[in-house]
């Protein structure tokens, strides 16, 4: 346990001074995030107030919808990249000469990617909230649920990612389907049951569908984990589901990779 | 006991071309990069791998470190099966590859070193400690907390060396070590490798140069076309001209140094 936490502050600490000496990054992120909520909050001025979806004003659902879909998203094309980055300068090969188990450095390496990510959404929504003032009523502990679940299923996507990188050299395709499929699909931007029935039935089967909509009952609309029981319930089974699949993917095409000697093609 | 076994080790790289092919001309087929080869090395011991390129020097310590896996046979590595037990076979081993940028581009040699450290599982209160040394051993002392980036190929090679020696193996593999360093660097290196000998590290030296081999190694593994060719003690005596000889008789090739006279 010691040692595992011992290797994972040297992977936060190695991403945290890879980031601050892109000097810039920073700088972008912020821009990006300001110029994001604004561009939110005028359009759902431009809708009026009388369009509230589940009763909710449109700038906190959107705000919320964007925000968790972002942090999807952009988590695994973190983790996605490293493994790329990795590959392409041969670091890849040596990190799986080390005395840490591939898998147990794969998710220590997909936290610290999920971590950065999660400080760059809460400077969002508080942003959201501080600068743009949208209207919130956080019950803490059933965030804090969402999140940690909705976590355990982001890893489980961007380690499928990986997955595929590693054994096809095509992570960028399951990110390019999640970027398009799922920010029409999970109800970032309106509610799915505008969809017709058949998408809206897909809408159901997504995971992202269910991160989102518990983060604004739970942000939004202060619901107790009591009250968010069922939509708990079918993050906590997804999580359950997905990560040892995803687990076992990675791990089965590593050791394809080791017996046909491609662990470093990008 | 020997602390590496090969035992009739095969491996083949299978090529896939491209989906659509017809653009381009790869072709499918298949590399015999190891045929039945098999040898063992002891504590203490230094192997040199000599051989062309593409006689399977690097597959062979890529199979002991396990990069790979091989087809046929069967690798050991004090004791333990790659296949079975690769984590114990990993704490053994440390391997200085020849891809010069292994690194993280934006982190100093020190922090490198740090990283990859702990990845080691080198207990915190003895890393410092070691980092320094094998900075100092390495030359990299004044440019430790340089960003590897800015980094010449030569310290990039240093730092591999360094990267391989700080969790002290027991095994510990080198691939083609010196092909960057300068005359001052490699000679003090050598020094080095016959030090780490007597302190009970096995070593496997992949290399083309016949200098290096016979400044090294207490045995010699000649390897061509995946085939070993010789597997023989180096004597005291032996210059790197006699090793040379040798290799081309072995090997069969052209050398255009006799020739030219």
């Amino acid at each position: 346990m010691t040692s595992t936490l011992d290797k994972l502050r040297a992977i936060l600490w190695r991403d945290l001074l890879t980031a601050i000496r892109h000097r810039s990054g920073f700088v972008v992120t912020l821009v990006g995030v300001f110029t994001e909520l604004a561009a939110f909050y005028f359009l759902s001025r431009a809708i009026g107030p009388g369009f509230r979806p589940g009763g909710i004003e449109y700038f906190p659902f959107l705000m919320v919808g964007t925000g968790i879909y972002t942090f999807f998203v952009m988590s695994a094309q973190a983790f996605l990249s490293s493994v790329q980055e990795a590959q392409q300068t041969g670091t890849l090969e040596v990190l799986m000469t080390t005395s840490t188990a591939p898998a147990e450095l794969v998710i220590l390496s997909s936290i610290s990617a999920f971590a950065g990510n999660l400080v760059n959404l809460l400077v969002y929504l508080l942003a959201g909230v501080a600068v743009f003032r949208a209207s919130i009523h956080a019950n803490f502990f059933s965030c804090v649920a969402v999140l940690v679940l909705s976590l355990a299923i982001a890893l489980a996507l961007g380690i499928v990612a990986a997955t595929l990188q590693v054994a096809f050299q095509k992570g960028s395709a399951l990110l390019w389907l999640l970027g398009s499929g799922l920010w029409f699909l999970s109800g970032t931007m309106f509610p799915i049951q505008t969809l017709p029935r058949p998408l809206e039935l897909i809408a159901r089967a997504i995971p992202l569908t269910y991160a989102v909509d518990g983060m604004r009952k739970a942000l939004l609309e202060g619901q107790s984990m009591m009250t968010m029981a069922p939509t708990l319930a079918v993050l906590g089974c997804f999580a359950a589901i997905l990560l040892p699949l995803a687990l076992a993917g990675l791990s089965l095409s590593l050791r394809r990779a080791r017996q046909n000697g491609t662990l470093s093609f990008y | 006991m020997d602390r590496i076994v090969f035992e009739s080790v095969g491996k083949i790289f299978r090529h896939r071309p491209a989906l659509f092919n017809w653009l381009g001309r790869e072709q499918r087929g298949e590399t015999v990069a190891l045929q039945d080869v098999s040898f063992s090395a002891a504590s203490a011991e230094v192997l040199v791998l000599l051989g062309p390129n593409g006689s399977g020097k690097t597959t062979a310590l890529k199979l002991i470190s396990t990069m790979l896996l091989p087809d046929a046979g069967s690798v050991r590595v004090g004791g333990f099966d790659p296949r079975r037990d690769a984590g114990e076979v990993r704490r053994q081993v440390g391997i200085a590859v020849a891809a010069e940028r292994s690194f993280f581009p934006r982190l100093s040699a020190r922090e490198n070193l740090e990283f990859f450290a702990a990845l080691d599982e080198v207990p915190r209160a003895e890393r410092t400690q070691r980092i320094e040394e094998v900075l100092r051993d390495t030359g990299l002392e004044e440019k430790a907390d340089t960003l590897v980036m800015k980094f010449s190929s030569g310290m990039y090679q240093r730092l591999g060396i360094a990267r391989a020696l700080v969790k002290r193996p027991s095994v510990l593999l080198l691939d083609e070590p010196t092909r960057s360093l300068d005359a001052a660097t490699t000679a003090h290196f050598w020094t080095t490798i016959r030090a780490l000998a007597l302190q009970q590290t096995t070593i496997l030296l992949a290399t083309h140069n016949f200098a290096e081999a016979a400044a090294v190694a207490d045995r010699l593994l000649l390897l061509h076309r995946g085939e070993l060719l010789a597997n023989r003690p180096v004597g005291a005596g032996e210059n790197a001209d006699a090793l040379r000889t040798f290799y081309f008789r072995m090997t069969g090739e052209i050398d255009e140094k006799i020739c030219n006279l």
